[in-house]
Parts: C-alpha cells; sequence; structure tokens
C-alpha cells in the first residue's frame, strides 16, 4: 500500500471516530496497528488534514473535506457491492475509494437512489447529487413510493439499518434485498405482494424500501416473477449466491 | 396458559409428543383438528390462537400429545407472544414437530423451516393449501424438496382433511436427521466457543448460541431463567464472548448470518418451485382490491352491513317468533296447567322465572340472533374480509393516535373482545397498547353485541340503527382523540401487517364453525342465564330489587329517560350482555321502550361494563389496579354518555 492510501485509511478512521466521539490517539494507532504510525501521524500533520493536541487527535477542516469524500466514495461502494452485485463488501471497497473520482461516485450514488446508510447502518455523507436530488432517466433505483400500480420491482436495499426491531420485522415478511414486490394499492396504505403473501404497510417504511427498476416491468397478472425474466436480467446479482 | 382437552389414552406408553409449528394463517389449528378430531375456532386471519392448546388422542393405536401453537415467522423473536413458541419448542422439547408450511409463502415457509432443522428434532412437513397454489400456476416439486431437506413431505389440503391419514403414519415413524447449517469459518468459531460456555444440560445449544449472536431479546432470559446447571455459567461471560465475536467479525454480524439463511432459501427456491409462465387471472385479488379501496371499500363496508342487518332483523326475528309461537307458548301453557298460580309458577315462568328469563331468554330470544349473525360473521371471517378493513382504516385510525400496529386488535375487538385485548401484548408501545385496550373494551361491541344490537335497533327502523352506531363511532373517536392528548407521546409502533388472502369459504367449514360457537355461547352462558335469573327472582322476592329500583330511578327515569324496568336489564348486563339484550328485546315486544330509549338503552349497555372475561383479558394486561380503574372509568363515562345522548335526542326528534 502506497503512502497516500495509508493517509486516506487514516482520514477515514478518523472520520469514524470523529462520528463516534472518540479523539484519542491511543485508539487510532491501537485500531491501525500500523509499524509506520508516527511516521503518517506527521505527514497528515504537514498536509494540514489533523490537528493534535496533548493525547487527542481530529480533523481539521481540510481534512475533514478530504475524508468526507473518501468516506462517501467507500460506503457507496460498499452499497454498490453489496446491494446491487450481491458481493463481500469489506473485501472490494477498502481498495475501491482510492481509485474514483467525485463524478464516477455522484453517478454511482444517482444509480443507487442517493442511499443515505452503508450496509453497517453508517451515514453516507451527501454529494452534490444528493443535495440537488438528482434524478435521471436512467435512475435505476427508486424508492418503493415512487412505485406505480401493477409494477413489479426487486428490492435492492433497505434503509435503516440501525433500527433492529424494525429491520427484523420487515426481513421477516421477505422484503429483502433480492425479492420480488408487486405494487398491488397506494392508497388509503400501501399494500404490496411479496414472494406470495399480501402486506400492508406505511407510506414511511415503504419510503425506506429502495426497489430496483425492471424493464418490462408492468404484467398483466400474478406477482411472481417466471424463471426466464428472473435469469435474464438480474442473473448478475445473484453472483456468489449459488453453490 | 394451556388448554388441555382430555381423552383417554393408555398410561403404560409414553405418548408422543407432537407440536404443530408454521406461519401464522397457515393452517395450523385445521390440521390440529383433523389429527385430534377436535373443534378449534380457525378462520382466514392471522393471530387466531393465540395460545397453546393440547390434546390427547390416539394415532393407529399409539397415545399422542399434540400441540398447537401460535403461528411464527421465525425462531429470532421480538415481542413475548413469539417468544412463546418457542419457550415450548426449547423447554418442552417435542419428540416430532409437524412443519405447517403454507404452500403460497413458500420462502417464507422455508426460513422457518430452516430454523426448525437446526434445532435437530424430527420434523414432518405438511405442505397445506396446496390446491391453491396449484390454482396460481405454482408447482411444487416434493420429491425435490425431500431430497434438499432430508425430512418427509406431505402435499395436504387441511380443509377438506386430506393428507391426514398420510400425516398420522408419518408421525409414527417421524426421525432425526442430523442437520447443520454452515455459516462460514469466523461464524462457526464464535459459536463453538459460545457452545462450550453454554450450561452442560441446556437443550438445543447451538441454536442458543446463533440467537445470542443475533443479540435475541428473550435468550439470555430463557438462560438464566431456567435452572440449567447455573452455578459455573456466567451470563455476563458469555455475553462478553458473544460481544466479541460480533467485534471481530467485520461488518454486520445478523446481517451476514440472515444473509446465508436466505440464500439457503433461495436456492431451495429455485430448485423446487417450477413456475407456469402465464399466471392465471385471479378473482380473489381483485375483490380484495376492491375491499381495501376507499371508494368502493366504504360502500362494500355498508352493503355487508346493511345486508347483515336486513338477514338479523327479518330472518332471525321470524325464528324466533315461530320460536315463541310453537315452542314456548305450548311449555308455558303446560305449565300454567300443572303449576297454580304463586310462589312455584313464579319461580319457573313468572317475570324472573328460571324458565321464562333464563332458559326462554337464552333459546327463544338470543339463540336464532345469534345463529343468523355467526353464519354471516363467520362467512366473512373465513373469507377473510374483516383483517382487510385495516387497511381501510388505517390512515382513520392514525388520527385518533393508533398508529399501525394497533389496527389489528382493534379490528379483531369486534369479533371477541377478550381475543383482542390478548393480542395487544405484540404492541411495542405501551401508550399504543393502553389506548387499544381501552378502545377495545369501550364503544367497539363483539360479535354477539353486535348482532343484538342490530337486532333490537332493528325493530325501530333504520333510522335508530344508523344513530346509535353513529354514537358509538363518534364516541369511540372521541374517546380516542382524548387519550391520545392525555397520554404522554411515545415513538409509534410500525405498520407493517400481513392480509391473509380472500379465499371463497366452504359451506360446510362456516356450518362446523357456526354450530361449534353456538353449542360454546349455550355452554358458557345458559348457566349464567340461569343463575343470574335466579339472583333475580330472589332479589325480586325480597324486595331488594324493588328498594334498588327506588334507590337507582333519578338516574333511570330522570337522566336516562328509560322505564325503571330497564335496572334488571343492566343487573343481566352485568352477568352476560346477551341476557340483558334478551330482556331489552322482551320489553320492546311489550311496548315498554320507544325509539329515543332503544337507542339510549343499546348505547348504554354497549359501552357498560366490558364482559368478564374481558375485564380478566385487561387484568391480564394492565394489572389488577389499572383494570379496575379502566372499567369504572368506562362505565361512568357511558352513564354520561348515554345520559347527554337521552336530552339530545329529546331535543332534537
Amino acid at each position: 500500500m502506497n503512502i497516500k492510501s495509508e493517509k486516506e485509511e487514516y482520514l477515514e478512521k478518523l472520520w469514524t471516530m470523529m462520528e463516534d466521539k472518540e479523539d484519542s490517539l491511543q485508539i487510532l494507532s491501537a485500531n491501525m496497528n500500523r509499524n509506520d504510525h508516527e511516521k503518517i501521524i506527521q505527514e497528515l500533520q504537514m498536509d494540514d488534514l489533523v490537528q493534535t493536541e496533548g493525547n487527542s487527535i481530529k480533523l481539521s477542516s481540510t481534512g475533514e473535506k478530504k475524508a468526507r469524500k473518501i468516506i462517501r466514495a467507500h460506503r457507496l461502494a460498499e452499497k454498490l457491492i453489496f446491494d446491487a452485485l450481491g458481493g463481500d463488501y469489506e473485501k472490494g471497497a477498502c481498495e475501491f475509494e482510492h481509485m474514483v473520482n467525485t463524478e464516477l461516485i455522484d453517478s454511482i450514488c444517482i444509480l443507487l437512489g442517493h442511499p443515505q446508510e452503508c450496509p453497517h447502518g453508517r451515514k453516507i455523507p451527501q454529494g452534490d447529487c444528493c443535495k440537488n436530488a438528482v434524478k435521471t432517466v436512467e435512475c435505476a433505483v427508486m424508492p418503493m413510493t415512487d412505485m406505480e400500480i401493477d409494477q413489479s420491482f426487486r428490492v435492492a436495499y433497505i434503509n435503516g439499518q440501525k433500527d433492529n426491531v424494525r429491520l427484523n420485522k420487515i426481513s421477516t415478511l421477505q422484503i429483502r434485498p433480492g425479492s420480488l414486490v408487486k405494487m398491488e394499492q397506494k392508497y388509503p396504505s400501501i399494500v404490496i405482494q411479496c414472494e406470495g403473501a399480501d402486506i400492508a404497510l406505511d407510506d414511511n417504511i415503504a419510503a425506506d424500501i429502495y426497489v430496483w427498476k425492471e424493464a418490462n416491468n408492468i404484467r398483466e397478472s400474478g406477482g411472481e416473477q417466471s424463471k426466464h425474466d428472473k435469469k435474464s436480467r438480474f442473473e448478475f446479482m445473484r453472483i456468489n449466491r449459488g453453490r | 396458559m394451556e388448554q388441555k382437552s382430555q381423552q383417554a389414552h393408555k398410561p403404560d406408553i409414553p405418548p408422543i409428543k407432537v407440536g404443530i409449528v408454521g406461519l401464522p394463517n397457515s393452517g395450523k389449528t385445521q390440521l390440529f383438528n383433523n389429527l385430534t378430531g377436535t373443534y378449534n375456532v380457525v378462520a382466514n386471519a392471522l393471530l387466531t390462537t393465540i395460545e397453546h392448546k393440547v390434546a390427547n388422542c390416539e394415532i393407529n393405536g399409539h397415545p399422542c400429545e399434540i400441540t398447537d401453537t401460535p403461528g411464527i415467522y421465525e425462531l429470532y423473536t421480538q415481542s413475548f407472544e413469539e417468544a412463546s413458541t418457542r419457550d415450548y419448542l426449547f423447554s418442552k422439547k417435542p419428540d416430532v414437530i409437524i412443519m405447517c408450511m403454507d404452500s403460497n409463502r413458500i420462502k417464507q415457509s422455508l426460513n422457518l423451516t430452516l430454523d426448525l432443522l437446526e434445532l435437530g428434532i424430527p420434523i414432518i412437513i405438511a405442505l397445506n393449501a396446496i390446491d391453491e397454489t396449484c390454482r396460481r400456476g405454482i408447482v411444487l416439486d416434493t420429491r425435490k424438496m425431500f431430497r434438499f431437506l432430508r425430512v418427509p413431505v406431505f402435499e395436504c389440503i387441511a380443509l377438506s382433511g386430506l393428507g391426514t391419514d398420510e400425516l398420522k403414519d408419518a408421525i409414527l415413524q417421524a426421525r432425526g436427521v442430523k442437520w447443520e447449517f454452515q455459516y462460514g469459518p469466523l461464524i462457526e468459531k464464535g459459536l463453538a466457543q459460545i457452545v462450550q460456555m453454554l450450561p452442560t444440560d441446556l437443550p438445543l445449544k447451538r441454536k442458543v448460541a446463533i440467537l445470542l449472536l443475533l443479540n435475541d431479546p428473550y435468550i439470555s432470559e430463557f438462560i438464566t431463567k431456567k435452572k440449567y446447571d447455573s452455578d459455573n455459567i456466567d451470563i455476563h461471560q458469555i455475553q462478553d464472548c458473544v460481544t466479541s465475536t460480533q467485534q471481530n467479525f467485520q461488518g454486520n454480524l445478523s446481517r451476514v448470518i440472515n444473509n446465508r439463511r436466505s440464500q439457503w432459501v433461495d436456492d431451495v427456491y429455485d430448485e423446487i418451485v417450477l413456475q407456469h409462465k402465464i399466471t392465471p387471472h385471479e378473482y380473489e385479488k381483485t375483490i380484495a382490491r376492491w375491499c381495501r379501496k376507499p371508494l368502493s371499500g366504504i360502500p362494500i363496508l355498508f352493503f355487508i352491513v346493511y345486508l347483515v342487518y336486513l338477514a338479523v332483523v327479518n330472518v332471525a326475528n321470524v325464528i324466533a317468533e315461530w320460536m315463541d309461537v310453537h315452542l314456548w307458548v305450548p311449555i308455558q301453557s303446560v305449565i300454567n296447567g300443572w303449576v297454580p298460580a304463586g310462589f312455584f309458577n313464579d319461580f319457573l315462568i313468572g317475570d324472573y322465572g328460571i324458565l321464562s328469563l333464563g332458559l326462554a331468554n337464552a333459546f327463544i330470544t338470543v339463540l336464532p340472533i345469534l345463529s343468523v349473525f355467526f353464519l354471516i360473521y363467520n362467512t366473512l371471517e373465513d373469507i377473510g374480509y374483516i383483517p382487510n378493513l385495516c387497511v381501510l382504516t388505517r390512515r382513520f385510525l392514525d388520527k385518533i393516535g393508533l398508529s399501525g400496529e394497533s389496527v389489528m386488535p382493534l379490528v379483531l375487538g369486534f369479533g371477541c373482545k377478550t381475543m383482542a385485548t390478548l393480542t395487544t401484548k405484540s404492541l411495542q408501545s405501551k401508550r399504543e397498547r393502553y389506548i387499544a385496550i381501552y378502545l377495545i373494551a369501550f364503544a367497539i361491541p363483539c360479535a354477539a353485541q353486535m348482532g343484538l344490537n342490530i337486532s333490537i335497533l332493528g325493530r325501530m327502523g333504520l333510522l335508530a340503527l344508523v344513530i346509535a352506531f353513529s354514537v358509538l363511532i363518534g364516541v369511540e373517536i372521541l374517546a380516542g382523540l382524548l387519550l391520545n392528548l392525555i397520554l404522554p407521546q411515545e415513538d409509534k409502533g410500525i405498520f407493517l401487517q400481513e392480509l391473509p388472502p380472500i379465499r371463497f369459504p366452504t359451506v360446510k367449514a362456516v356450518l362446523v364453525k357456526t354450530w361449534y360457537r353456538l353449542i360454546w355461547f349455550l355452554e358458557e352462558a345458559l348457566p349464567v342465564f340461569i343463575y343470574a335469573s335466579v339472583i333475580l327472582f330472589v332479589l325480586d322476592k325480597t324486595g331488594l330489587l324493588m328498594a334498588s329500583r327506588l334507590f337507582l330511578s333519578p338516574v333511570i327515569e330522570g337522566f336516562l329517560g328509560l322505564p325503571i324496568e330497564m335496572v334488571d336489564a343492566l343487573i343481566l348486563c352485568m352477568a352476560r350482555h346477551e341476557a340483558g339484550a334478551g330482556l331489552i328485546i322482551k320489553f320492546i315486544n311489550e311496548g315498554l321502550l320507544n325509539m329515543t330509549q332503544c337507542i339510549v338503552a343499546v348505547t348504554l349497555t354497549t359501552m357498560f361494563i366490558p364482559c368478564f372475561a374481558n375485564i380478566m383479558a385487561m387484568v391480564k394486561e394492565l394489572g389488577t389496579y389499572r383494570a379496575i380503574a379502566m372499567s369504572l372509568m368506562i362505565n361512568a363515562s357511558s352513564f354520561l354518555i348515554a345520559g347527554t345522548l337521552n336530552w339530545s335526542l329529546i331535543l332534537l326528534l
């Protein structure tokens, strides 16, 4: 790993420490466990990315800006790899954020429908695209509330990973990434069909469930996808899922 | 907690313990009825069974103890009621589990099956409602399923009893399979560590360890509560081990575990399910949609209420009159011929006679009305209409402080208030539970009350019915709004509710259910009717009734504008609502009540003291003190409201 990536790893760690309200130098060094710990801290100080004071260390405003970008890339990458591609997120994402530029990250963000949390449930920093709520025609992922009646989409991801009670309730009904849902009714309450069961739910839950748009989404009747369709477009989501 | 229906069984051979487990509304109770030959209420609705039921029976000569459990989605639990089924599996350790699988919800069922397979208890899978699945164009390959799961799989249609014999044979032959689902090296290592630390005689250690890793809120309680060799275990030490495993694992451990599981479910599903390309049009779905949309749903709701009104008023009254003329009048004349007028004549057929107020009231006045009403109600229940109403009423109920979860108990209150009160256990928010219990006890009439109310008001015309029910609805809303304001705000529970599918009911099932409901009504209520008439008779003869009438007359006559005889009805009401209603019908026939008085009487009795079972359920959920306080509050407000109603009706009409 080169020194640039090493420094970025430190910035990432400092950001998560900031989120957890931690600023102890020991915790940082214990967590990173690097031989050249001192050197990297020095480099960071020279670049004016961190501020140290006695035993505490925290990001400077420039450091924060930079860390924010990296974190955003990291968490969006996790989101992409884990939710969209069905892979193991920790392996890929560490490398990923050091390689891509802002434009690419923004387009991933738009593709994923501006997710708010990474798969661990930590907050993804907002980019300009989220603030402007960019919606392109190609936007492949959208909240369930935007579905039209009778459309069948596949669940991409669910926001609110921290609320275990709620998440568990949702997933016991088999509403989880990859399952097919069909919008039955939107008013007075949303009713969806998911894996053979009709489920009524509140708008605010539906707004946290994001779905993939499918090409031939309007179906005559019945919510279940036939075998043929399943293979064609969404096969990529099921990589690593077979035996 | 457990209801035992004892039947003879040989004491020398230990009975095979069989547990029926499955998703909510998957037909467990119907299967239970088929296997045991008993009858318990089955309905096309969730939460029909809320208590474990045990029955002893003989299967091919071998004694069996079969337990029916409330439906669960998985063994990981969030609520107390779900934990009860798990506690049964963990501590009673059945010899055989029958997994009742809803063929329409294969993935959900497979998820639960995986949980059960991990327990290592012999399992038999009953693929229920296989006929519906076929009609939907889905074919299940049971042979492949058997190969994958390595447990016997039987197709069955519980409603018609198909597949019961195969299941019985399988129970006797069931054998355990070694089944270990692998979660990957890191998690397995942690699991092994935790398993070592658990008490040695704790059953199903591996599953307990997995639940610990998933942060199940009830599992540590389970370990410590039971006296499993607990001297040398330290729950904190175990908890530390769990936390360290969770931290060693980069990322969200529960999510990874759940993902591995759903991968397995997906794999099995892909193998066993063959889907036809063209899915047939389902009329049931269209009907369900119409019922849930406001534009069509509200007219449908009113139409059904009107239909019930017509049936109860016209059909039931005709039956009641026929019975009165052809049964009661002859009996009366025979008794009058045998027993001369006086004390004994009064005791038998006087105003408070054991036959007239007890038996005739139950059989001739109340029973015809309940039969007709239950027939319609049971049909609606088997269609699955009632739970689907919660979609229609959801937003409206939100306004009176009931968000989401509590909608279902409230809707269930129209069936049986006691059951509905017990289901509020599943509500996360204390505040909502309180509001729900109050509203259920207050102005919601239960099925029997509803039938009788319609019959009473129907005698006065449709207008009376509309006024009385609008008042009740208004009162309920007002109470909801007030409680919403008074009680401190809390986080709202979420509304995420599975709905039963709309089904065409079978005539036989509806008739059988109506028959049993009426039998149960008579078993439960007839003694109460008779005791109550005896008590009234004694009160009357000792003059106490007169005294209490005098004492209460300012309230009853002055404030409520009701004839003084209503005191009798109120006393009967305290014993059993149906008895009071029966007496009110008698008053109407005698011309004692006019329309305004009928409306006041019905609103009063509907709100007045909830039945004894309901109060007991309230005590169970809220504690004695609060339950009594709530009942008193309900009674006080019911008098106030009925009085106000009386005066405003006098002014208006």
